[in-house]
């Protein structure tokens, strides 16, 4: 579907921007109500929900018993991919993954495996033969905007409760995943005219290119990527960079507070 | 039908393993308006089974060719997300979900007032979160409560539910275990005011007699389903929302 972006929406958006206002009243680093819920999906080994505003995301955890590669003989494999299915939006049509959802899965796959929060030689069972393939699959149900950063919320979400069926595949007695640490995704896009935190669905429509941030629990980069047409001066990224920084810490706390209860 | 001779599904008291009586069906919730970008949702739970139906448009038929002078299209996609089962599904549509996506969609098509949008089509999307036997009517309940939630005009809802047979003995409701085991499954979409029936299909072994039993068992769940439908419907619209 062709996406036709209002005029009328944009002019809006710059006028707003001039008193460093958004179009749903939030501040200009503010972002959206979230809820995460876990282990809320029958049959998948680890499970996630989250919605932030208009976006709602699951994300399940599979494993499956695979030979390694074989210049890696004593690691297991990890894998994330997110489904841009019809259901989440009119703009979405059915067909082979679009870039679009190729982009978000790999920004997402990124983050979480450059963070090193797998320990790959903790998935391999018999170095060479046998060796599990952790799978996190992301699945957007409703696009209210920033889907990016509910995807890398409900994956790490999912993948922190997630329990290795070892006894379903006769490899011994089930266990929690180790995970050692928390990635987590911020997304910027630029509206009227400079970057805001967290973009809704009109935001998105009416704005332009997006930068998304991988922090790991240390604060350090993990994943970058830029996306759309634009560009972007170091001073904005080093403005954006120190709110990534509030708001990751912010959202791994959301997750710690969730794996208490 | 497996037809496992060895697998016990009946305890010795009569009750099946989940401890349910023949004719008692599992759980079923329903939330109308789960998903903020769509025209109309909604979300069933029914036992384990966990669905989402969206519904978009009416909006423009294309490709043109499955456009109709006469009436609106019915677009329907069944999927089963990759996490939704004890093993993965490799994600994308295969040979199951076309053909329960297409009879979906004629058993909507029964329903929908589609004679109001000539040249349209509607897309309904169903999405199966998490599996336990008897999606395709868990999908077809949440599909009829998502197109009443997106205001386009039906002649009626419509219910998703299964009965089947298992150890000789005819069942409502089929679980995992049932139906991976048992000896038929009659699956069917009632119209719950008129009584008509806009699907139906079966597998297995059911003698006439058999049948009957499982065609009443279905009409008695699907007189309780209509009724937690409508409830989500009204709860949906009371508010003073929309």
């Amino acid at each position: 579907m062709v996406e036709l972006v209002p005029t009328l929406l944009r002019q809006e958006l710059a006028r707003l921007a001039e008193d460093d206002l958004r179009l749903d009243g939030r501040g200009r680093w503010e972002g959206r109500e979230v809820t995460l819920e876990t282990d809320c999906l029958y049959n998948a080994e680890g499970s996630a929900k989250v919605v932030m505003g208009g976006t709602i995301v699951y994300a399940g955890v599979k494993f499956e018993l695979r030979t390694p590669w074989p210049d890696r003989p004593a690691q297991g494999s990890l894998m994330c991919g997110a489904e841009l299915r019809p259901v989440a939006h009119r703009k979405y049509e059915p067909g082979p993954p679009s870039p679009q959802s190729i982009e978000l899965g790999r920004v997402v796959d990124r983050g979480i495996r450059e963070s090193g929060c797998i320990d790959m030689e903790s998935l391999c069972i018999v170095p060479g033969e046998k060796v599990w393939g952790v799978m996190i699959d992301i699945h957007v149900l409703s696009d209210g905007g920033n889907i990016f950063d509910a995807c890398g919320l409900a994956a790490i979400a999912a993948l922190r409760t997630a329990v290795v069926p070892a006894k379903r595949f006769d490899v011994g007695e089930d266990y929690t995943l180790k995970v050692n640490g928390t990635p987590i995704m911020s997304s910027f896009t630029r509206v009227g005219g400079r970057y805001i935190y967290d973009p809704s669905e009109e935001e998105e429509l009416g704005g332009d290119e997006r930068i998304h941030i991988t922090l790991g629990d240390e604060g350090h980069l993990h994943s970058l990527q830029k996306g759309l047409r634009g560009v972007f001066t170091p001073a904005e990224f080093a403005e954006i960079f120190e709110v990534a920084h509030l708001r990751c810490t912010e959202l791994r706390e959301l997750v710690a507070n969730q794996e208490g209860n | 039908m497996g037809g496992y001779g060895d697998v016990q599904l009946l305890r010795d008291d009569g009750l099946r393993l989940d401890g349910r009586k023949i004719d008692e069906m599992r759980p079923v919730a329903i939330e109308a308006g789960v998903l903020p970008a769509a025209d109309g949702s909604a979300m069933v739970t029914h036992g384990l089974n966990v669905a989402v139906a969206a519904v978009y448009g009416p909006m423009e038929a294309h490709p043109r060719k499955i456009q109709r002078q006469d009436r609106a299209v019915i677009d329907v996609r069944y999927n089963m997300a990759p996490f939704s089962t004890s093993d993965r599904i490799r994600p994308g549509y295969n040979r199951r979900s076309r053909e329960i996506s297409k009879v979906t969609a004629e058993a909507l098509e029964s329903v929908v007032l589609v004679e109001r949008y000539p040249r349209s089509k509607i897309r309904v999307e169903i999405e199966i979160l998490a599996a336990e036997a008897g999606t395709r009517c868990v999908g077809i309940t949440a599909a009829a409560v998502a197109l009443a939630d997106a205001g386009i005009p039906m002649r009626d809802l419509i219910v998703g539910v299964a009965s089947g047979k298992v150890e000789d003995t005819v069942v409502l409701d089929l679980d995992k275990a049932e139906d991976n085991y048992g000896q038929a499954d009659l699956p069917v979409g009632i119209l719950p005011n008129t009584g008509e029936i806009a699907f139906l299909q079966m597998d297995g072994d059911l003698s006439p007699d058999e049948f009957n039993l499982a065609m009443e068992y279905n009409f008695k769940a699907a007189a309780e389903i209509h009724e937690i439908m409508v409830d989500a419907l009204k709860r949906r619209y009371e508010g003073g929302e929309n």
